[in-house]
């Protein structure tokens, strides 16, 4: 592989001095925006999820005029509905020894050391006000009789400081920050744009000043002139094809904003989520998540005798193996997510694994009936015994689920800085969009975390010292950089409409996914990654020559839509199968085949890669330039994860 | 009929329109190769794919999560939102509920409230709308007090979270025989009206509520309750004479 | 946005004047079979409820106004509710089915517009026939405590001795208790007065007070047809002092 390195571009802007008064002292340092100036700047917001609700409707009670995009037909159904578990605070309202201190040094040792610890104790410092401010919109959190809120262990912390509503925290979150944006709209202080999706980027001057969309109902491209761009977009776990994320979860606007100049950090972290209902065939469009809350009572299991043919139930406990809690015995079943994520997939390499394909091991619940009764494990589970039982028509009360590991959530993202701006002046990439906060792997409940703190308390602070430096109103959309974003869209447009091929976009995107979860997906090699960037290549030549989109460019057409999401992926793929290729190490979710302890851990090169790997775009998709940001431990110490 | 592979094949009558100012009709399609396990839009996916690779226009239908919490997947599937199952979403209904060889007729969700885009697709903004004017409690970011300083009841909490629960998928328009959107706009005001830090709006949000769903056009709730069985969610027709009470003590209070 | 304000016509206050003319039309029914079971005792006790009723002086006018302004706000609010349904769905389901399960559709809830439709061309009726129906003047009198009244009861006995009548009547009764079915509940439900326990047990109650309307008014005119003395022979008894 050959490109070239550069170290000297990227810095974060993190505060030097004690982390725990870095944002502090930052706040003080960030130049503010007079109450009275703060109507006369424009704020572009694209997405409406948990980190753009969140932005767009405190933006505006600061006095912002803010135009909010989202592909969706309301905000509402940004793809943060979709979480189930909870969202981490470090309230210790159990007493249970809980502190900022210890969410911060969890979220930075759970990332494997490859997140930045200035972004991370942030996180942990402001993870407290979101609860407060959530319960004040009203979300319906879970309590206790006494009427406090209620608390529980979650994805591998020792610790309960996860706050939940049933199975739908995500769900209620959201619906609080669409509250408040709608409180916002109907103050005229949103404009609220939906079903358009933003396909490319205007820079004016080297700054992020506009848009393009394309309104998904009449097909007609529009421009948006602001001051500032706030990308809210999610993740690129669909570039895997089958994948927990809703199937129009994408990563076109990063994409085109890479394009333009952003750096695209760490591709490859992608993280593998451990309870998934296993795949059951090729027309399946998706993988349903369930909340790995399961694993706090259930037990995940395989019989120890490889092919053993008996049902579930037959197998005695004696022809049972309990790998985690075999392996892992001080954390057991509640490891985190890569660490049993490849532990199944391990044991279902090896010949153990159970179902018609093999691929899935036992998560059982058995014992937890017998030792809470029916009627407690009832209480805390029953939506997600019955959302499998209405997947696949079993009855989890008597027999034990089959579940699998699937692609989940992207730590990477968009590189940021320390006031999550990204390497284009004006354009600041909050939530799962951009990389910052989570290294090389998430710990659990920390994705709702993340992105209302970047909404809600981080970029209401930051933004105004980018635009404090800019005139207001400034950009206009009749600028020729206008004319040029939007010709090239609509070139673009036009040349997928005009191949009339004969391959349908899904199953170029099936392919995409094949490659990319077998050779760059939970276990990697190089020869593999190696085989998979070519593939990719050839795959992306193919489509442009072959895809077929019926229809036309002026009306609502999925396919269009999809096909322009899909070549995105064919050129972000070859990006992540470089990023893996080159981080010549395991770290959390990338495990290295040639980086692994004789267990089966990932192996870190400290003294290699303890760096953000940032992608620069050449105009050459397959030699891109790395930019590294080098990061420095120096609260928390850097040690071999262990969870034994 | 059933195929020897245990596939099973299907007559699907779906309504096809270009877009609001065009007509539409019920068009005819045959679907086979359908495995039992596959869900309903899969179905679907797989019918779009074969069309495709015939350079024809797909149905155009919406999805996003498939898994039942996004509300963005809707069809009156024989004559029922989402399907025959109860509590389920379109994407999680699966094929094994229809008989190899049915006849299965989809149409979009129809009120003239959430007027059709195209096909299947239709717009259900009114929603957003209705929130808009007064589905929410005036809190700016910054301004709250620490979480636990008002305690609410765990049986109160769980009662909000009840009616929290919506996913504004449309369904109990779609199913109402006067397409009320009551069941939503209840479902909203009795969360808020039920926790403490929503009694400040209450007679406000109520009123005006009421008054936006009524401009979107939605008729008026002659309690059939059909909604309540349509609810992905579950959610009870309490929701609605929360509603109805919380209007009128308004009009009680204001003399 | 301006302040809203309560708004009487309103989906809401639409169904809240329905529900509640709704709930007095109930109680007005009540009290008319109840008086009208006088005619099981026989043609003095019916007559004498009647002019009983008369005899009530100037609240008699005032009850009839407002009983005729009860029915024509439950027929506007009604029809009001009606029309914007129509406005609300102009193109139908090709299907359309019930999900079952906690629905409270039915022939009854589905029938409502129709079912009031046919209660209202029959009250006109009915009133025509009987509140303006022959009088003393058209030989329909009888003699109470030494005093002439009107023979209500032979005009009663008349009608539903004519099988046309009979069956007329009997096919109303059937859909009052379809209205009724629905109505009694809804009403209820429509002033927002019912917690889940009282819901369900305002459902079942409007099953039993369908039941019992319609037993008890079918039975009226089905045992005049059967059971009641033919009028000739009253005729006789009638001139005996």
């Amino acid at each position: 592989m050959d490109f070239d390195i550069v170290d000297d571009r990227l810095n974060s802007g993190a505060p030097e001095g004690p982390i725990e008064t870095r944002w502090d002292r930052h706040r003080f340092d960030l130049k503010l925006v007079s109450p009275a100036n703060k109507r006369k700047y424009t704020v572009l917001v694209v997405g409406t999820g948990l980190a753009g609700a969140s932005a767009a409707a405190t933006l505006a009670e600061l006095g912002y005029n803010v135009e909010n995009f989202c592909i969706q037909d309301t905000p509402r159904r940004a793809h943060s509905v979709a979480a189930q578990g909870g969202i981490n605070a470090a309230k210790n309202y159990l007493n249970d020894g809980d502190s900022v201190w210890r969410l911060f040094y969890d979220t930075v040792k759970g990332g494997d050391f490859r997140a930045r610890e200035s972004n991370v104790y942030r996180l942990a410092q402001l993870s407290t006000q979101i609860i407060d401010q959530c319960v004040a919109q009203g979300v319906p959190f879970a309590r206790e009789y006494g009427g406090t809120l209620a608390n529980r262990s979650f994805g591998g912390a020792q610790v309960s400081r996860t706050f939940y509503a049933r199975g739908q925290t995500g769900q209620q979150l959201l619906l609080g920050a669409y509250s408040s944006l709608m409180r916002q709209v109907d103050e005229g202080r949103v404009r609220l744009h939906a079903r358009r999706e933003m396909l490319d980027l205007v820079l004016v001057d080297g700054h992020a000043k506009g848009l393009i969309t394309r309104n998904l109902v009449t097909g007609q491209l529009e421009r948006w002139a602001g001051d500032a761009v706030l990308l809210c977009t999610g993740g690129y776990s669909t570039a895997y094809y089958l994948s927990t994320n809703a199937v129009n979860s994408n990563a076109t606007a990063a994409w085109r904003c890479h394009k333009r100049g952003a750096f695209f950090a760490n591709p490859c972290f992608m993280q593998i989520h451990p309870t998934c209902i296993p795949l059951q065939g090729r027309a399946q469009s998706k993988l349903t998540l369930m909340s790995e809350s399961l694993r706090n009572d259930g037990r995940i299991w395989v019989p120890k005798n490889k092919g053993d043919a008996r049902a579930a139930n037959e197998i005695p406990e004696g022809d049972r193996d309990y790998f985690l809690e075999r392996i892992y015995p001080a954390f057991g079943n509640l490891v985190p997510r890569d660490v049993a994520s490849r532990a199944a997939k391990h044991i279902c390499d090896e010949g153990f694994g159970v179902g018609s394909t093999g691929l899935a091991v036992y998560l059982d619940f058995e014992e937890a009936i017998a030792r809470l009764g029916r009627d407690t494990v009832e209480q805390r589970y029953s939506n997600l015994f019955e959302m499998y039982r209405e997947i696949t028509g079993e009855n989890p009360y008597a027999v034990p689920m089959r579940i699998y590991p699937a692609p989940h959530y992207t730590m990477g993202g968009l590189w940021v800085d320390y006031n999550l701006q990204a390497t284009i002046p004006g354009l600041h990439v909050l939530g799962e969009a951009n990389f910052s906060d989570h290294g090389s792997n998430r710990l659990g409940a920390s994705a709702l975390m993340q992105g209302l703190c970047d909404g809600y308390f981080v970029i209401p602070y930051t933004l105004g010292n980018y635009l404090a430096g800019q005139k207001p109103g400034s950009t206009r959309s009749d600028d020729p950089a206008f004319n040029e974003a939007e010709t090239s869209v609509k070139n673009g447009v036009e040349k997928l409409l005009s191949i009339q091929g004969n391959r349908t976009v899904r199953d170029f995107h099936w392919e995409l996914g094949r490659i990319l979860w077998d050779q760059v997906g939970m276990s990697r090699d190089p020869d593999g990654m190696r085989r998979a960037i070519g593939e990719i290549r050839s795959l992306r030549d193919q489509f442009w020559q072959d895809v077929s989109i019926p229809g036309s460019g002026d009306s609502l057409n999925r396919s269009l839509e999809y096909a322009g999401r899909v070549a995105d992926y064919l050129e972000l793929g070859e990006l992540i199968a470089i990023d893996a290729l080159h981080r010549d190490e395991s770290a959390g979710c990338h495990l290295r085949l040639d980086h692994q302890s004789p267990e089966g851990e990932p192996v870190r090169n400290d003294q290699d890669f303890s760096y953000v790997a940032a992608w620069e775009y050449t105009g050459d998709l397959s030699r891109p330039r790395l930019n590294r940001e080098r990061l420095a431990f120096e609260n928390v110490h850097l040690a071999v994860r262990n969870y034994k | 009929m059933m195929s020897t592979n245990g596939t099973r094949s299907y007559s699907l009558r779906i309504w096809r329109q270009n877009d609001n100012s065009s007509p539409g009709a019920l068009v005819e399609y045959r679907v086979s190769d359908i495995n039992p396990q596959m869900s309903f839009l899969e179905m679907l996916d797989h019918l779009n794919d074969t069309l495709e690779r015939k350079h024809e226009v797909p149905i155009a239908f919406e999805s996003d999560c498939r898994e039942g919490i996004c509300g963005t997947c809707g069809l009156m599937i024989d004559g029922r939102p989402h399907g025959p199952a109860a509590g389920l979403t379109t994407c999680g209904l699966r094929m094994r509920q229809f008989a190899d060889g049915a006849t299965i007729t989809i149409e979009p969700f129809r009120a003239n409230a959430f007027p059709v885009l195209r096909d299947l697709v239709v717009d259900r903004q009114a929603f957003d709308r209705i929130i808009q004017a007064g589905g929410y409690i005036s809190v700016n970011c910054g301004q709250a007090p620490e979480a636990n300083s008002m305690l609410i009841g765990k049986d109160v909490a769980e009662a909000a979270m009840d009616s929290a629960a919506c996913i504004g998928c449309g369904a109990c328009v779609a199913s109402c025989p006067n397409a009320s959107a009551s069941l939503f706009v209840g479902a909203k005001i009795r969360q808020l009206a039920l926790l403490p830090q929503g009694q400040a709006e209450r007679s406000r949000r109520a009123l005006r509520m009421v008054e936006a769903m009524d401009r979107e056009g939605f008729g008026d709730c002659s309690n059939h309750g059909e909604c309540e069985a349509a609810c992905p969610k579950g959610i009870s027709i309490e929701s609605i004479a929360v509603m109805r009470r919380e209007y009128m003590r308004t009009l009680l209070a204001r003399g | 946005m301006n302040a809203s304000s309560f708004r009487p016509w309103s989906s809401i206050g639409k169904k809240l004047f329905n529900g509640l003319t709704g709930i007095f039309l109930m109680l007005f029914i009540i009290a008319h079979l109840a008086g009208n079971l006088t005619l099981l005792v026989g043609a003095d006790a019916f007559n004498g409820y009647a002019e009983w009723l008369h005899r009530l002086g100037a609240i008699v006018p005032v009850m009839e106004v407002g009983l005729l302004a009860l029915v024509l706000a439950h027929v506007v609010s009604a029809v009001a509710v009606y029309s914007d349904r129509r406005a609300a769905r102009t193109i139908r389901y090709a299907v359309v089915a019930s999900k079952g399960g906690a629905s409270k559709q039915t022939v009854f809830s589905r029938s409502m517009i129709l079912t009031g439709a046919v209660l209202l061309v029959f009250l006109v009726l009915h009133i025509w026939q009987f509140r303006f129906g022959p009088s003393i003047a058209e030989g329909y009198s009888t003699v109470l405590h030494g005093e002439p009244v009107r023979d209500l009861y032979r005009l009663v006995v008349e009608t539903f001795q004519n099988p046309l009548w009979l069956v007329f009547y009997l096919a109303v009764t059937v859909l009052l208790g379809f209205h009724l079915r629905h109505g009694f509940w809804s009403a209820f439900q429509s002033l927002g007065v019912l917690t889940p326990r009282t819901r369900a047990l305002a459902y079942s109650a409007g099953g039993v007070f369908a039941i019992v309307m319609v037993i008890g008014f079918l039975t009226l005119p089905l045992w005049l047809f059967f059971a009641a003395e033919p009028q000739s022979a009253r005729g006789i008894v009638m001139v005996v002092p």
